[in-house]
């Protein structure tokens, strides 16, 4: 019977834990009492029955009783945090503005992150969406655009697609509004957003019949355009305009999706496009100038799709072996879209959320040690409240309960704080990925933020509550020696600090790298000058000049013309210009002399065509011979300019004036005038590829950027060169003017960005460790006055209470800095690809770190550590 | 209004259960097992507290000032250490009066509109 009694109080002691701790501590054992004899006498009036019955009562009864006991001491716990946080204003701030700068950092980032690289594309086929280009890689010809005679052949013959659709980008002239205006216009095919799982907002997306030829000319207008240019007016739909010389019909308008490739403002059936017409371009296998995506079969995988699409290659080197020699190893890559879409900027925002996780880090550490600083006050009330019986969980929970609300406290300001942050991060993000207009509070971020706010209460609150035991265990001790109980919590203080300065070590030297690497990107020599060059895109109306000679005409009259106007040194038109990111135009060639080997990669350059300023413009070097002049015309002999480096690579030794090559299989021959020096065309950070110019003269340009160099601001005159332009032809928009400043500014615009938020977040994460490490030394200090006292009292002079105090803290700071070395060396390798021409270990950059964050803390420190040289050890000993 | 009834007032309305501990509080002090016990005994056997439900009782009336632990203990021979003995304070028989007094105005109300049997006793 003893037995089974003992049984059934085990029993009901394990009830009891569902009880609260302190409703448990004050009630237990008499709880116990009770039962006991309720359950004897259970069992001796009714027997079994009756001990059931008591069970039964008593289980339900504690079921009843637990869940208001626990809301009970919740409201009390966060009654008292309340208080707390009340009656100590500035701990509060402080904590709550930590915290928020921290949580908001990780939730900026995480929205982005979200936005960008978690959620799924926002096309109803995202994940099953490919990008295709073919590969030649022998023939220097790496993601090349397709013909018609191939999206064709793909489109039939593979397998593993059920949607594979064409897209190019022209532009288009728009007549009839104020001024003429340049329109982006996607070319595709009919079933483009189809395939994409993209409905129309309003209207109706194209049909077959759209691309039939002779078909009405239909557009689709892009959402962004459509809010743009016609303030989201739904009534454009079947709305009719004139673009070049044809009347077009809008059928409908886009949703906001991301455009890729390009950002259009329209959209038209392939059939729209008079180059894509021709019978001449449709024919011809080798003219390849669209672009291709597909669309996998539901359950097929990307790899199976690559090895079916490159089953259609085999067949085509096949059935053409005079276009797909085996020589240029042609294959077809193919990639989810999403990756295309996403993958230049996951590496640098992975960068940033693991930098604002680390800010975070610090942010508790910081608030942890205000806590436990704030204890040392506390300790009466803590030890009062242990002597009246407060248990150790008691105590435990208490201090959570308060952490907790300074976190979600925080975690409010810091959503306050990436909400007004959002511009500013969709124009970050929009220079890494089309879906940068994506990013939202949305509920995963909230969630994100919240889940981040619980995780900072654990990790801010847990140090204090451990510390709270200690003096709980202290107060029980001997009346409780502030010694013995301050060492402990020191230590715990002393080993936060170590914490924060390593971390901020860390991402100092993340931000130090990517400084380094910045100012490294500034100081490269793009090969040409950028200073007072004013830069704008004319693309002529393809319909009225529509032969060379109206094309060549039209920009040497309007050449002429801007370069007599006044503040003008010179002009020339180009088709590219440095650093913009345009697309290339590549080619092969033959070198006289030099007989083409079968099997043999042939000579491959990017091709430029340039009018007669353009070296002098942007002061490109002639290095030898002669620059183009206008005497470079059709009629007279075909000549080219190449740049060093092609001039090395296929002239070697010789001296490459007056030598000869073929860009068309010998059927005429091109020879060179003059070398120039190297441009770096597709980036700061990348090297100079081998170009060869050809005259404008030449070979004429419908689409092409003006290059002017001015004597005073180039933006200044900008409007002047626009009034002669449309004096030269009044429908003849214009489009992105710039100064060659702003497009080389913008091609670097991505690094900048990133290296300003990893600078902000190490900024931000020096100056929480800083004012840690002050408020650490500064209590120090307070807590030896009497110490300091006794020892100046006996002879030390205040410079060495100075020292001794700068000692100590420099100590936890050199501490800090050697884990954060070992930390940096471990973990900038994730940087390196984000880095140019600097490498993640280097030693200027950890020197010149270390120094600063030395800097950071020894003034940190010299504040407290001079109160305590000024001591007076008089007032000192009497008030202990 | 009643003094009683004022001073009521922020405890809110008492559960049947907490009456029934005040009730049987309000004769002698007692242990916790001794409240169980007087209490189904008054009842007839009809309300029966757990123990959850007693000390859940027994510490919202501590706390709201209406009962109090006993420091002084009954004679050894009939303690056992762990018990605890609980005693009406002041105000808890003020406001076990208070909500005496409520239920005999509703008794009275229930009895002039014929739902009860008028006073089985003098």
């Amino acid at each position: 019977m003893a037995a089974a009694d003992s049984r059934a109080t085990r029993f009901y002691r394990v009830l009891l834990r569902l009880l609260p701790f302190d409703f448990r501590s004050d009630f237990g054992p008499e709880m116990e009492t009770v039962f006991q004899e309720q359950h004897k006498e259970a069992g001796r009036l009714d027997g079994a029955t009756g001990v059931l019955r008591l069970w039964w009562e008593t289980i339900v009864g504690i079921f009843r009783t637990a869940p208001g006991e626990h809301l009970a001491m919740f409201r009390q716990d966060a009654g008292f945090a309340l208080r707390m946080m009340r009656k100590n204003p500035g701990y509060t701030l402080a904590a709550i503005l930590t915290l928020g700068l921290g949580i908001g950092a990780n939730s900026a980032i995480f929205s982005v992150v979200n936005a960008v690289l978690l959620k799924p594309l926002p096309y109803e086929h995202g994940d099953r969406l490919v990008t295709l280009h073919q590969q030649a890689p022998r023939a220097g010809m790496l993601n090349q655009p397709f013909s018609v005679a191939e999206i064709n052949d793909y489109r039939t013959q593979s397998h593993s697609l059920d949607g594979l659709v064409e897209y190019h980008n022209m532009n288009f002239i728009l007549l009839g509004r104020s001024e003429p205006e340049r329109v982006e216009t996607g070319v595709v095919s009919w079933n483009y957003f189809e395939v994409f799982g993209v409905k129309p907002l309003f209207g109706r997306a194209f049909r077959p019949e759209d691309e039939q030829p002779g078909a009405p000319a239909v557009l689709m207008l892009s959402y962004e355009y459509w809010i743009r240019s016609f303030g989201g007016d739904p009534t454009v739909v079947n709305k009719t305009f004139t673009m070049n010389d044809r009347p077009h019909t809008v059928v409908g308008i886009l949703p906001p999706v991301p455009q890729y490739p390009d950002e259009n403002d329209v959209y038209m059936p392939t059939t729209a496009c008079p180059f894509r017409s021709r019978p001449a371009f449709i024919a011809n296998r080798q003219a390849r100038m669209m672009q291709g995506f597909g669309r996998m079969k539901p359950g097929i995988s990307v790899r199976q799709a690559r090895a079916d699409l490159n089953g259609v290659a085999a067949n085509l080197q096949q059935a053409y072996p005079k276009e797909y020699p085996p020589s240029i190893d042609y294959s077809m890559a193919t990639s989810s879209l999403e990756e295309d879409l996403t993958h230049n900027a996951r590496p640098t925002m992975l960068v940033l959320l693991g930098a604002a996780g680390f800010v975070l880090l610090i942010a508790c550490a910081n608030v942890a040690n205000l806590n436990l600083s704030r204890m040392v006050r506390r300790e009466r009330e803590l030890a009062v409240r242990a002597a009246l019986g407060a248990g150790r969980v008691r105590m435990f929970r208490q201090l959570l309960t308060e952490s907790s609300l300074l976190a979600l406290l925080g975690g409010g300001l810091g959503l306050l704080f990436s909400w007004g942050a959002l511009n500013l991060l969709m124009s970050f993000a929009a220079r890494f990925t089309p879906r940068a207009r994506e990013i939202h509070l949305d509920a995963t971020v909230l969630l994100f933020t919240l889940a981040v706010a619980v995780l900072t209460s654990l990790l801010s609150g847990t140090a204090p509550a451990l510390a709270a035991r200690e003096a709980v265990v202290g107060s029980l001790k001997e009346g409780g020696s502030q010694s013995t109980m301050g060492r402990g919590r020191h230590r715990m203080r002393s080993l936060l600090i170590v914490a924060q300065v390593a971390v901020s070590f860390l991402l100092l030297i993340g931000a130090g790298l990517m400084l380094r690497s910045f100012a490294k990107l500034q100081q490269v020599d793009p090969g040409f000058q950028p200073e007072n060059v004013l830069t704008m895109q004319i693309g002529l109306d393809f319909t009225k000049y529509n032969t060379d000679d109206k094309q060549r005409a039209f920009f040497e009259t309007f050449l002429d013309k801007v370069e007599a106007q006044s503040g003008v040194k010179s002009a020339a038109a180009s088709m590219m210009i440095p650093l913009n990111g345009d697309m290339h135009m590549t080619g092969d060639f033959m070198i006289e002399g030099q007989k083409p080997v079968p099997g043999q990669v042939h000579p491959i350059s990017d091709f430029r065509v340039v009018s007669e300023g353009y070296f002098e413009t942007l002061h490109i070097p002639v290095l030898q011979g002669r620059g183009f002049t206008r005497a470079d015309r059709p009629g007279a002999p075909s000549v080219a300019i190449v740049n060093r480096a092609a001039a090395r690579h296929y002239w070697g030794g010789q001296d490459p004036l007056g030598k000869r090559f073929s860009a068309d299989a010998g059927k005429s021959w091109v020879q060179i005038a003059g070398v120039v020096g190297d441009v770096k065309q597709y980036g700061l950070d990348k090297d100079a590829v081998d170009e060869i110019y050809v005259p404008m003269a030449q070979n004429p340009l419908m689409d092409a950027i003006l290059v002017i160099k001015t004597t005073a601001e180039p933006m200044s005159i900008a409007r002047s060169v626009i009034e002669l332009l449309y004096a030269v032809d009044p429908n003849q928009p214009v489009a992105r003017v710039r100064s060659l400043e702003q497009v080389r500014a913008e091609s670097v615009a991505a690094p900048r960005l990133t290296t300003n938020l990893l600078g902000l977040f190490a900024l931000l994460a020096l100056a929480i460790a800083a004012t840690g490490i002050g408020g650490v030394m500064a209590l120090a200090v307070g807590q030896r006055r009497h110490e300091i006292g006794v020892r100046m009292a006996i002879g030390a002079r205040p410079t060495e209470i100075l020292r001794m105090i700068l000692r100590q803290g420099m100590a936890l700071v050199l501490f800090g800095v050697a884990f954060g070395l070992l930390g940096a060396l471990w973990l900038t390798r994730l940087l390196q690809q984000l880095l140019f021409e600097v490498a993640p270990t280097d030693p200027l950059t950890y020197v010149g770190v270390a120094l600063v964050l030395g800097f950071a803390a020894l003034v940190a420190c010299y504040v407290p550590a001079r109160r305590a040289a000024r001591v007076d050890p008089i007032v000192a000993l009497r008030t202990e | 209004m009643s003094a009683a009834q004022t001073n009521a007032e922020p405890f809110g309305p008492l559960t049947p259960s907490m009456f029934h501990v005040l009730l049987a509080l309000a004769g002698d002090d007692l242990h916790g097992y001794a409240i169980l016990k007087e209490v189904e005994l008054r009842t007839g056997g009809k309300v029966r507290l757990s123990t959850g439900t007693l000390y859940g009782i027994i510490k919202r009336l501590l706390s709201d000032g209406l009962i109090v632990e006993l420091r002084s203990r009954p004679a050894e021979s009939e303690d056992d250490e762990r018990r605890r003995y609980y005693r009406l304070t002041p105000q808890g028989r003020q406001v076990a009066t208070a909500e005496a007094e409520r239920m005999d105005e509703l008794l009275s109300i229930a009895r002039s509109r014929n739902l009860l049997k008028k006073t089985r006793t003098a």
